[in-house]
């Protein structure tokens, strides 16, 4: 399966990527507090915003997607998107979705920058892009929204993984 | 000037070895990015009037340059070394030596060659030798729509060398200023490092940027620039340059003024058509700039496509020029004085 396969359309035919997790054993307020933190690093410019329902919140961010491979890779444009979260009884879910591509090009002193500030929702992306360069995008959509479900599921569960450091294997020089 | 120089440097050299120590998450590869570009231009008298840079070869198919810029960025700190090859980005655009006559011949084909490093998120110290950041239109021809460029930039710095901070307050407020050398375009100073620089950017809405510029010295001039875009819709784009310019007192009088619009709307997915309209006036004084003489003035219409296919843009253009008196430099295909010059370039650009 192809990662951009992890993003579903919603009843408004925009693209999200929406998991509702249950038989969550932290407290709902617990969670709550965990997900806010996780938030907060997501958008240093900007701060989570209480949602309408009880231990809900929203916040915008976004992340850089890139164009070609080994050298020549270089950040093509940004997506934008908005992260709804929502902790319940034993349970939470979360959506990022409203995503929107903002092009990038090179400027005079050879780095990759905004080419107008204008966005375009993903969802229209065919107007502007070929096949190969949507599937691009839309996998690198994809993979960053799994890695922050994962980095938010271990805020919620405080089980950030710890590399053990390896053994360090001693030889003898003394024996042959 | 001294003391600000070594008060500049201090601080330069304190944040440097106050962050040296930063340990980085991961190394971003280095990145190589650039330009091909080729063209045919015709000028409908059979020979040269235009004067502006670049597209200069008149009824012949030829090379603009081949340009190769490598970035990296590690942690906080970055380099870009940009390397140009071709007539475009070598005499047309950069000195070939530093000035010493031995070195006349060696070309360091440099079009941007610095470092920086981000001290905050906000904060960002740059030095070495850098694109200007006067004006709307650029060397790369990736940069800019038309293929030809105005009065304004030929006349304007390319590149300026020295050193320079930029605080953003905000993703729509941003200020730079700097500590440049004396003359603009040359590796090395003549003399001294004493031209100032500055710039404030604004965004007010989404799509719509201005950057006010300001470049001053005693050898150099006195520059002000203004140039903004404004992505208005999707299809829509307005630019707008303006500047003003008065040489230094030991370089002459007079100057130049000058100001260009720059429509641009899409009709297609892949086709973008634009137009160029500029008026140059030149000051009355001893200062030459390149464009009709002193006290006098010319109006350009330029007419450009865009085609584009991947990362391959066709630039087919139309530009005619006119200048205030027949005497201002352009001829017939007789040799008679004429107001008038036009000409059609085709280019083909390619990014990577």
């Amino acid at each position: 399966m192809a990662q951009k396969d992890s993003l579903q359309m919603d009843e408004n035919n925009t693209y999200v990527y929406y998991k509702v997790v249950n038989q969550v054993a932290v407290p709902e307020t617990e969670v709550y507090r965990r997900a806010w933190d996780f938030a907060r690093n997501l958008n240093r410019n900007s701060r989570p915003e209480k949602g309408q329902a009880e231990h809900a919140f929203n916040i915008s961010g976004s992340f850089l997607v890139y164009s070609g491979t080994s050298l020549m890779r270089k950040e093509s444009g940004a997506v934008s998107y908005l992260f709804n979260f929502q902790a319940a009884d034993g349970k939470y879910r979360f959506k990022f979705g409203n995503f929107k591509f903002i092009p990038y090009k090179r400027d005079r002193y050879g780095n990759m920058v905004p080419a107008s500030g204008l966005s375009t929702p993903i969802e229209k992306l065919a107007d502007a892009y070929t096949q190969k360069e949507r599937d691009a995008y839309f996998d690198q959509i994809a993979a960053n929204c799994i890695y922050l479900d994962k980095q938010l599921k271990q805020a919620i569960y405080g089980t950030e993984i710890k590399k053990v450091p390896a053994k360090a294997i001693k030889v003898n020089t003394d024996k042959w | 000037m001294k003391k600000r120089l070594l008060l500049l440097l201090s601080v330069f050299t304190f944040t440097l070895s106050a962050f040296a120590q930063d340990t980085t998450k991961s190394d971003p590869p280095l990145v190589i990015s650039g330009s091909v570009d080729t063209y045919y231009k015709y000028d409908f008298s059979q020979h040269n009037n235009i004067p502006t840079s670049f597209a200069s070869d008149q009824n012949s198919v030829s090379i603009g340059m081949i340009d190769l810029a490598l970035k990296k960025k590690v942690g906080k700190a970055a380099f870009v070394g940009e390397l140009s090859f071709g007539p475009r980005g070598q005499y047309q655009s950069i000195p070939n030596g530093d000035g010493n006559t031995t070195n006349a011949n060696n070309s360091f084909h440099i079009q941007n060659l610095y470092v920086s490093y981000d001290v905050t998120d906000k904060f960002n110290l740059t030095g070495g030798y850098m694109a200007t950041f006067v004006g709307y239109e650029v060397i790369s021809p990736v940069g800019n729509f038309n293929y030809s460029t105005s009065y304004l930039f030929t006349n304007g710095p390319f590149q300026n060398a020295g050193f320079k901070a930029t605080y953003a307050f905000s993703s729509k407020v941003s200020l730079m200023a700097g500590i440049f050398n004396d003359s603009w375009n040359l590796y090395k100073s003549v003399d001294k490092v004493n031209t100032f620089g500055a710039q404030l950017m604004v965004s007010p809405v989404t799509g719509w940027t201005a950057y006010l510029n300001v470049l001053t010295g005693k050898l150099s001039g006195t520059e002000f620039d203004l140039t903004t875009s404004y992505q208005i819709t999707e299809a829509f784009k307005l630019g707008l340059n303006a500047a003003d310019y008065k040489p230094a007192a030991v370089a002459g009088t007079g100057g130049f003024t000058g100001v260009a619009l720059y429509p641009q709307v899409g009709v297609s997915k892949t086709v973008t058509l634009g137009l160029r309209g500029e008026y140059f006036k030149t000051k009355t004084g001893s200062f030459v700039p390149l464009g009709p003489p002193p006290g006098s003035s010319v109006f350009a219409a330029t007419l450009t496509a865009n085609v584009k296919a991947g990362p391959l843009t066709l630039i087919p253009e139309f530009r005619l020029d006119s200048n205030k008196n027949n005497t201002d430099g352009f001829t017939t295909k007789g040799g008679g004085l004429t107001k008038q010059a036009s000409q059609f370039v085709v280019a083909a650009v390619y990014a990577f």
